[in-house]
């Protein structure tokens, strides 16, 4: 194990995957020589080339709609959406194209693609640059989402994605590129479509999406200090989602509190509580919990942005709230 | 310039585009078909040319009206099978046949939405660059889908990457309902809208000669590593934008066009080189429409397709209906 910051796990997930597939490239705004607006490519073109890692125009439609194009013809591109608010402009091609080009096809080609893209609030960096954007494909058949939290998840899951024959769009966390954590020496990879258990526990399933992982975490040590044993799941892949691990869970702790950072509305928690409700139901002893953002767009105000965010103190209030009924 | 067997090869092609296309028609207007008829009939040099240019591992990636891409790189049963959806059509009912992509026939898959797939088409000769492939990617759209983003984005993109794709404008004139002239700000020729710096040739797409060698030249240059071209054919279609709306244009300006007849233009030009006799062409027509009807025969009496081809969502992964991971 080597301690490695999430940027740093991305970054060689990337080298390894370039390196070891002749049909991967990596292109988008900045990407090549600058190293990515958050430096997560740095290094890359200089070591691969600029055949194979590559500036693009600032025209996501171009990227998008290439992208598409490249993976239905024989290579695995690997773009960069720089703020993933930026993949409106793209979804004509993910939603129309993308997720739906297996199923188009006569015979088996599918679409390898995956789109890097940053989320997120935390920086004040306003309505257009802050948004948590997964629940906008959630309801696309043929789209898989990702969105891990430790940096090993980053690595493994990143090569997962290149090597899948899916479009998948990959969340990554604008907070979290400084975060550490171990990151195995040797090869390996994250599997796409299993959840983790990030903590066990008896008292509560707590669901947290990316970010949303490690403030569940810190809410489950303040709770278990007052008496209540949250278990703590990570999707990691969003889309589709291992409901499996979510439903064994909650028949264990007979209570479920989701936690995103998108809006509480019309966000994936309700699709998970909606699982639960649905195939979990006569399990359950407490209402259903969900966290998330107010269904306001991100603010921009230090404090504002702070109280849209849900934190440590959310989940926590959301849980006792759920066990004290 | 094709040879004598190219020359008559060509024809047969265009009567093929020809003679299906009235025979939707009729089918149409008696009994129905499932895939709305958006007939290319007046227009087929353009694609019939095109495609003739191309090789056959070239990519070609259709508009909606681009019938003769389909026509010459699929058979006349999988067209007709893809067009009442039924369990034996090329993607066994879960598309109409209009934008399906195979890559046995290296057809690009498009979508419904016009001038989506003008950086797909970049993309696939990025592909090419990438892998070091000798192949060419064309690309069709109409006046429509040129006023699009994606025109300006697409061809932008091409240019300064030098990638291997034509882009062929089927200039029409018509937008659905709308003449091209009240929405496009340019006078004569729409391919100026691209102010890029590639080359433009406007060409007379009623003549499938001169499409043939226009694409030809510029699928070359593309495969030498010179980049991308822009080809604007003048063309117009017979009929109305779809068989359900109602006919507006001007009589007199669809007669006019039809005097310029693609098909009749090469038949002239066939019979005074005295390449092919009338009595060919008969028979040639005759062999298709039977070939034709025998299609139309087979998928009115082909089942329908079971519910089980609709489980082709994910490649890499199985998910339930309601989106589950199944392990
Ligand atoms: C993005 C998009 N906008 C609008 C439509 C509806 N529509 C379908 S065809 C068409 C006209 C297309 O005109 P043009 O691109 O010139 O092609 P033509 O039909 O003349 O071959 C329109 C408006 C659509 N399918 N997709």
């Amino acid at each position: 194990m080597t301690e490695q910051t999430v940027r740093e796990s991305i970054n060689e997930a990337l080298a390894e995957e370039l390196e070891r597939d002749e049909r991967v490239f990596l292109y988008g705004e900045d990407v090549g020589d600058y190293g990515g607006l958050y430096q997560v490519t740095a290094g890359l073109q200089e070591r691969f080339g600029e055949d194979r890692v590559f500036d693009t125009p600032l025209s996501e439609t171009t990227l998008g709609g290439t992208a598409v194009g490249a993976a239905l013809t024989g290579t695995r591109p690997i773009m960069e959406i720089m703020f993933g608010d930026f993949l409106s402009v793209i979804a004509d091609h993910l939603i129309n194209y993308a997720a739906k080009m297996h199923f188009n096809y006569t015979d088996d080609t599918s679409v390898p693609m995956v789109v890097r893209t940053t989320y997120g609030g935390g920086d004040q960096f306003g309505l257009h640059h802050s948004q948590d954007p997964i629940p906008w494909f959630q309801n696309v058949p043929g789209l898989k989402m990702v969105a891990p939290s430790t940096p090993s998840d980053y690595k493994g899951l990143l090569k997962s994605a290149v090597r899948d024959d899916d479009p998948v769009i990959f969340f990554e966390n604008k907070q979290r590129y400084e975060v550490t954590g171990d990151v195995p020496d040797e090869e390996y990879t994250v599997p796409l479509g299993e959840a983790d258990v990030k903590r066990s526990g008896e008292d509560m399933t707590v669901v947290a999406v990316g970010g949303m992982v490690d403030v569940a975490l810190e809410a489950a040590e303040s709770l278990a200090d007052r008496g209540y044993d949250c278990e703590v799941i990570d999707p990691r892949t969003v889309v589709p989602l291992d409901k499996e691990t979510i439903l064994d869970s909650v028949k264990k702790t007979h209570a479920l509190t989701v936690v995103h950072e998108s809006a509480t509305f019309g966000g994936i928690g309700g699709e998970i509580a909606a699982t639960a409700a649905d195939e979990a139901l006569f399990y359950l002893d407490a209402p259903v919990k969900r966290v998330g953002a107010p269904f306001t767009p991100v603010p921009f105000a230090e404090n504002l942005e702070q109280e849209y965010l849900p934190d440590e103190e959310d989940v926590e209030t959301a849980v006792v709230e759920a066990l004290e009924v | 310039m094709p040879d004598d067997s190219e020359r008559t090869e060509i024809h047969e092609y265009l009567l093929l585009n020809r003679v299906f296309e009235e025979t939707v028609l009729e089918v149409y207007e008696d009994e129905g078909i499932p895939e709305l008829p958006h007939l290319s009939m007046g227009q087929e040099a353009v694609g019939v040319g095109a495609t003739y240019a191309l090789e056959d591992d070239d990519w070609l990636a259709p508009s909606l009206r681009t019938r003769a891409v389909m026509l010459m790189r699929l058979s006349i049963r999988d067209v007709v099978t893809g067009m009442y959806g039924t369990a034996s059509s090329p993607t066994e009912g879960r598309v109409t046949e209009h934008h399906l992509g195979t890559s046995e026939n290296h057809i690009l898959g498009t979508t419904g939405l016009v001038g989506s797939h003008l950086n797909v088409a970049a993309g696939a000769a990025l592909s090419a660059r990438q892998l070091d492939e000798d192949r060419v990617t064309a690309v069709f759209f109409g006046d429509g889908g040129a006023t699009r983003g994606e025109f300006h984005t697409a061809i932008n993109y091409a240019a300064v990457e030098d990638l291997p794709v034509v882009f062929i404008i089927e200039n029409n004139q018509w937008i659905e309902e709308t003449p091209a002239s009240e929405v496009i700000a340019v006078e004569e020729d729409i391919s100026e809208m691209a102010g890029h710096d590639l080359p433009k040739e406007v060409i007379d797409g009623q003549d499938v000669d001169e499409v043939i060698e226009t694409v030809s030249a510029a699928a070359d240059r593309a495969r030498r590593g010179g980049g991308p071209t822009l080809i604007e054919a003048k063309t117009y279609r017979y009929r109305p934008h779809a068989e359900v709306i109602p006919e507006r244009r001007d009589e007199a300006e669809i007669e006019e066009w039809k005097e310029r007849d693609p098909v009749e233009v090469h038949r002239e030009r066939l019979l005074d080189a005295g390449v092919a006799d009338e009595e060919w062409i008969e028979e040639t027509r005759a062999e298709l429409i039977e070939e034709i009807e025998a299609a139309f025969e087979f998928a009115k009496d082909d089942p329908m397709p079971e519910a089980d081809v609709m489980d082709k969502v994910y490649k890499d992964m199985d998910v339930d209906e309601d989106g589950g991971v199944v392990r």
